[in-house]
């Protein structure tokens, strides 16, 4: 229940006075900035191995691996750039949000702001929605093009198809509307990650030892939670092809 | 740096990369080097948006878009109702003539369409952009075998009719075949023979020598010695019987003297 509230309450706070841009702009380098190079070196590499195995794997059963750059970039584009970012994005980003507001709930900072007439979740809350919102969506569209480019340089170097042939493959796989469902997914998952964090900081028990088991709980259900809402998303989105 | 242009600077990177992934998808061409023509089909066998077009199997534009046009009507009358508007890079144009035929064809492993344009020749002029022309329909596999699931139904109700004739039939044919068989082997033996290999030889010596008397009888030689018999005949012809009768008596009694 309270975590329903506090989510109507933090997305209210995003269209109430005072408008905290400063906030806003930290907490959107600490999400979209901060994250990037982590988040783009584990996607090179996710594209890698996706596309050498999808190679192995086609070559294994019909013998001919053709068609490979096209279901690669399809599997970039649908699942492995938008849900890499997002989990990574939850271990660093969501982590990081649980264990600061669970240190201000322990340290009592959160009555404090009470105690002067600030709504905490609009203020600790609303900011890291929209940051994570914005960050979210611009790590997966860059998540999602360093991967193509990752994948083509593979199979280029390594499976002998020169970029205009990836270009026409994928072309036949992939459409643009590929990658405006992976921006929704994007802002999707960048929603649940600052709610799920930040109400498990606001719930954080005393001491340490809470902070810390607030921090583990909320990586664990984001995580869930995004692949559930992965899931969810996906199956929608197929009515759409 | 300060943070607000880091983060801008962020933002920018993903629009770019949004409108890079658009060029590399062929939604936006702001370089286009390429004509646009308008391909009129009845039936256009899967074709799709993006799909690419190929003149002398290379690959030179796509399928821009696919539009329903049930109002249009050929020069020549003929309703058509699905426009294929496509794209054809300069380079290529100049093949592109008013003979070209334009056609579904399929490639790869996947079966993936495309549109193929013949070669036009030389003679015929070139196109202008936007010109209407009419492509072929490429054939209904869905229909032929819906025909031939309907032709073999009538098969089978003819089989099942005339089930009794059917069954003599095959017994006459396997009776037919069967008496061909002996024919043959009765032939066989028969070649094998002395008596009609000698036949054979003789009858092939009487073809050779009549091959080589008609050859003479065709000669300019054989011509001569005709000419003078038919002359021998008309100097013969006033002649009349009893001395003819006459000589050949006394030439007859010289015979028996000498």
């Amino acid at each position: 229940m309270f975590f329903l509230k506090m989510s109507l309450g933090a997305v209210q706070g995003l269209f109430q006075k005072p408008f905290r841009k400063n906030e806003i702009l930290q907490q959107l380098y600490f999400v979209g900035n901060g994250s990037l190079l982590i988040i783009v070196f584990c996607v090179c590499f996710a594209a890698v191995v996706t596309i050498l195995e999808s190679s192995f794997h086609m070559k294994m059963v019909i013998q001919n691996d053709s068609m490979v750059p096209g279901f690669a970039a399809l599997l970039i584009l649908r699942e492995l750039g938008v849900v890499v970012t997002a989990l990574l994005l939850t271990s660093r980003v969501g982590a990081g949000f649980a264990a600061e507001v669970g240190s201000m709930q322990v340290t009592e900072q959160v009555d404090a702001l009470k105690m002067l007439g600030i709504d905490p979740v609009q203020y600790l809350v609303s900011p890291r929605l929209i940051a994570c919102i914005l960050g979210s969506l611009f790590l997966v569209i860059v998540a999602n093009l360093t991967c193509l480019f990752c994948a083509m340089l593979v199979s280029e170097n390594m499976l002998g198809y020169s970029a205009q042939m990836f270009l026409t493959s994928m072309r036949r796989f992939v459409s643009f509307q590929d990658l405006i469902f992976a921006m929704i997914k994007g802002v999707v998952f960048g929603t649940v990650i600052p709610l799920v964090s930040c109400y498990f900081g606001f719930f954080c028990k005393p001491g340490a030892d809470g902070v810390g088991k607030a921090t583990t709980q909320s990586v664990v259900f984001s995580s869930i939670t995004i692949i559930v809402l992965d899931f969810v998303l996906s199956y929608t989105f197929s009515f759409f092809y | 740096m300060k943070v607000e242009t880091k983060v801008g600077l962020l933002a920018v990177l993903s629009l770019v990369l949004i409108l890079v992934f658009a060029s590399m998808m062929g939604m936006i061409s702001p370089f286009s080097n390429a004509n646009e023509l308008n391909i009129m089909y009845n039936y256009a066998g899967g074709i799709e948006e993006g799909s690419p077009i190929r003149v002398m199997g290379i690959k030179v534009g796509k399928v821009k878009k696919i539009l329903f046009d049930p109002t249009y009507k050929s020069a020549s009358g003929e309703e058509v109702k699905l426009r294929i508007i496509i794209t054809v890079d300069k380079k290529a144009w100049s093949s592109v003539r008013q003979d070209s035929r334009f056609f579904i064809n399929l490639a790869g492993v996947i079966g993936e369409k495309f549109l193929e344009i013949s070669p036009g020749s030389t003679e015929k002029p070139e196109f202008k952009p936007g010109d209407y022309v009419r492509g072929e329909d490429p054939p209904r596999i869905d229909q032929l075998i819906s025909q031939g699931y309907g032709l073999a139904g009538k098969v089978i109700e003819m089989l099942n009719k005339n089930e009794g004739s059917v069954t003599n039939m095959i017994t006459q044919l396997d009776k037919l075949t069967t008496n061909f068989n002996k024919t043959l082997v009765l032939f066989d033996k028969t070649a094998q023979n002395a008596e009609f290999s000698r036949l054979l030889k003789n009858a092939i010596k009487i073809s050779d020598d009549t091959a080589y008397l008609m050859g003479n009888l065709r000669s300019k030689k054989a011509e001569d010695t005709y000419e003078l018999v038919h002359r021998l005949l008309f100097r013969l012809e006033p002649v009349d019987g009893p001395r003819i009768k006459k000589f050949f008596q006394e030439e007859g009694i010289r015979a028996k003297i000498f």
